[in-house]
């Protein structure tokens, strides 16, 4: 089994830091225009909630960096994760229609990549893994890639 | 190949019957709003649009030629950027043919070609003429068959002498609906639970009736919501076997080789092939009424459609309505699936329900509750404690309704009370197999396991809260059932 890169927690941080920022301006914005007039003020709201939410997203990003494991087995790519609902997904390699690498802005600035494999079932864009350093990744694509490959030569339906 | 030419007249009239309303609307806008020759200028503008919608159609029906090759369908298209396709036979799941009254009146047909592979239709044909439209269902399956042929005639030979006989022969009808069995499967077509919109919505609608009815005495006013609520379902269960009848009039399932190919529809027909090869999944469908007088339904997923965008809106229905005994075989038939004794789930499931239902319940009572005295006098609010009362009924009905049987050939997963959803599938058709354990599933030491495939219409086929360690050893067994399958493919 494998971890993914200890630097994704830095991004998920980063998700959880702009979710708590917007939560608190919206909760801000309501104690200002206060529509039930419990005249309540508004920065120590704003704050409050942004304190709270913030300490929130990055516990779940530690979970959820704790409990995601993923394994490339022999002819099954094997993936577990999730906090509050526990998904573990297994994807054997004759399915793999194509393989992704992702790389937003952030996780450039992180060296960081996602690697998305498809499938022809309804719910193949769903297995992808998150934070994995770059070439992490790009090996994981290609050895993906190469087992679809050597796999089966018949159309994946 | 042209298109037929009363293609271009039946194109133009549906783009302006599409765009008339908005003319319509800015005709009587301006006729209104404008001084005289503005309204000659837009009078001219509407006539210039109909010329220019008419030249287009007359440009794409000149650019637009098709060819049906040995092996390829060959499509060259577009008016100003031009573009040529081939699409080998090999890749293509259905041929659908449909034929709106207009068209029928016309003598065309609409050919819609699928492939797996995107999410809209590869190719439509609009229009050719309904016997060209014949031909190429019939030869694309040929064609399709002669090829398969040439590549495993071997298989053929050793396996499977009753399909490879049957290819031969002529279309045998496998199911023809009957006008009495079509009235009662628009009967029975109706789904109970909308009834029961009328009780949950009550808190919401009362506020605004009030003023009307507030007036009425006690008895009376029992009445009146009595009345309204049978009209109301009433309506609701006319409109839906009216629906179901215009679906499915005249429906026939034929068998020639490989491939189903049905018809139906009242104003508009459909015909389609479903080829077996690509079966995805079998799903045998049984709401409360159809289970109550031992009816089914069955339908077959294949992995030419998108979700939802059959044509039916869903998976293709095989078999809308006919005794359960009679949708066992045919589903035996497409899929031979053993004996359809499932293992139950475990009972702490049925207690999970409870405790849920239970908050459920108590959330429609608390709100029925509120209502009556936050807002405004509500005379009934304590009907909603019947709820309460419903709620273990409901969790043992939909705990009973469980079950699933997997082994290295098929997995079986059966679930749901007012539609009972029995889903067959093949275990060489998995895709992925995904576990899930919710929080609360955990609790109760539960787990939930979704056989993905590639076909993708009348939900998942999911085995729903069993023992979490039975869960992983599922997982563990369709794996190896399919690793087997390709070994066994392969050597």
């Amino acid at each position: 089994m494998e971890d993914l890169h200890p630097r994704v927690r830095l991004l998920w941080t980063a998700g959880a830091f702009v979710a708590a920022a917007v939560l608190g301006a919206i909760a801000g914005a309501l104690a200002w225009f206060d529509p039930l007039s419990l005249s309540l003020p508004p920065l120590a709201v704003a704050g409050t909630v942004f304190g709270v939410a913030f300490v929130v997203g990055v516990t779940y990003a530690a979970l959820r960096y704790r409990l995601w494991r993923f394994e490339v087995r022999e002819d099954t790519l094997y993936i577990e994760r999730g906090v509050v609902t526990r998904v573990r997904t297994v994807v054997p390699y004759v399915r793999v229609q194509h393989v992704d690498n992702r790389r937003g802005p952030l996780a450039r600035l992180l060296g960081l990549g996602t690697v998305v494999v498809y499938t022809a079932g309804s719910r193949g864009a769903d297995v992808s893994v998150p934070g994995l350093a770059a070439e992490r990744a790009l090996a994981l694509q290609d050895r993906l890639r190469d087992l679809a490959i050597e796999s089966d030569p018949t159309d994946a339906v | 190949m042209k298109l037929h030419p009363l293609s271009v007249p039946y194109r133009v009239g549906k783009r302006a019957v599409s765009f008339g309303w908005a003319i319509v609307v800015g005709l009587a806008g301006a006729s209104s709003a404008l001084p005289g020759r503005w309204r000659l200028a837009a009078a001219a503008l509407v006539v210039l649009a109909l010329l220019a919608l008419v030249g287009h159609e007359v440009a794409v029906h000149r650019r637009f030629a098709y060819a049906l090759t040995a092996s390829t369908l060959d499509i060259s298209s577009g008016v100003l950027s031009r573009r040529e396709r081939e699409i080998p036979l090999g890749r293509v799941q259905n041929v659908d043919v449909s034929r709106n009254v207009v068209q029928r009146a016309l003598g065309i047909a609409t050919v819609n070609v699928e492939t797996a592979g995107g999410g809209e239709t590869e190719v439509v044909l609009e229009c050719v003429s309904a016997a060209e439209a014949d031909r190429l269902q019939t030869e694309i399956r040929r064609l399709k068959r002669a090829a398969a042929g040439e590549t495993d005639a071997s298989e053929a030979a050793t396996g499977d002498g009753s399909r490879a006989g049957a290819a031969a022969g002529a279309p045998e009808t496998v199911f023809e609906l009957d006008d009495r069995h079509l009235l009662l499967a628009s009967a029975l077509s109706f789904d109970v639970r909308l009834a029961s919109i009328g009780f949950v919505a009550q808190p919401f609608v009362w506020p605004f009736l009030a003023d009307e009815f507030g007036g009425l005495g006690g008895a009376l006013l029992a009445v009146a919501i009595a009345v309204g609520a049978l009209a109301v379902v009433l309506a609701l269960w006319a409109a839906s076997a009216f629906r179901t009848f215009v679906r499915y009039y005249g429906f026939r399932l034929t068998r020639a080789g490989d491939d189903l190919r049905y018809e139906r529809g009242l104003f508009q027909r459909y015909t389609g092939t479903i080829p077996i090869e690509k079966l995805q999944t079998v799903v045998v469908r049984e709401t409360v009424l159809q289970r109550r007088f031992g009816y089914a339904s069955l339908a077959v997923e294949t992995a030419g459609y998108a979700p939802g965008s059959g044509p039916s809106g869903g998976s293709e229905a095989a078999v809308p309505l006919a005794t359960r005994r009679q949708v066992l075989a045919l589903a035996r038939d497409l899929e031979p699936v053993g004996d359809l004794d499932l293992a139950p789930a475990p009972t702490r499931a049925r207690r999970r329900y409870l405790g849920r239902y239970a908050i459920l319940a108590g959330a429609a009572v608390a709100l029925a509750a509120g209502v009556h005295y936050l807002v405004t006098p509500y005379p009934f609010w304590w009907l909603s404690l019947a709820l309460v009362a419903v709620v273990p009924v409901a969790a043992h009905y939909r705990w009973r309704h469980l079950g699933r049987a997997v082994d290295g050939e098929h997995a079986v997963a059966r679930r749901g009370f007012w539609t009972r959803r029995t889903h067959v599938v093949p275990i060489d058709r998995v895709q992925t197999v995904i576990e899930r354990e919710t929080l609360f599933q955990r609790r109760w030491g539960l787990a939930s396991v979704v056989i993905d495939t590639a076909g993708s219409g009348g939900g998942d086929a999911a085995v729903v809260d069993v023992d979490a360690a039975d869960a992983a050893g599922l997982v563990a067994t369709v794996t190896a059932g399919l690793r087997e399958h390709l070994v066994r493919r392969r050597g």
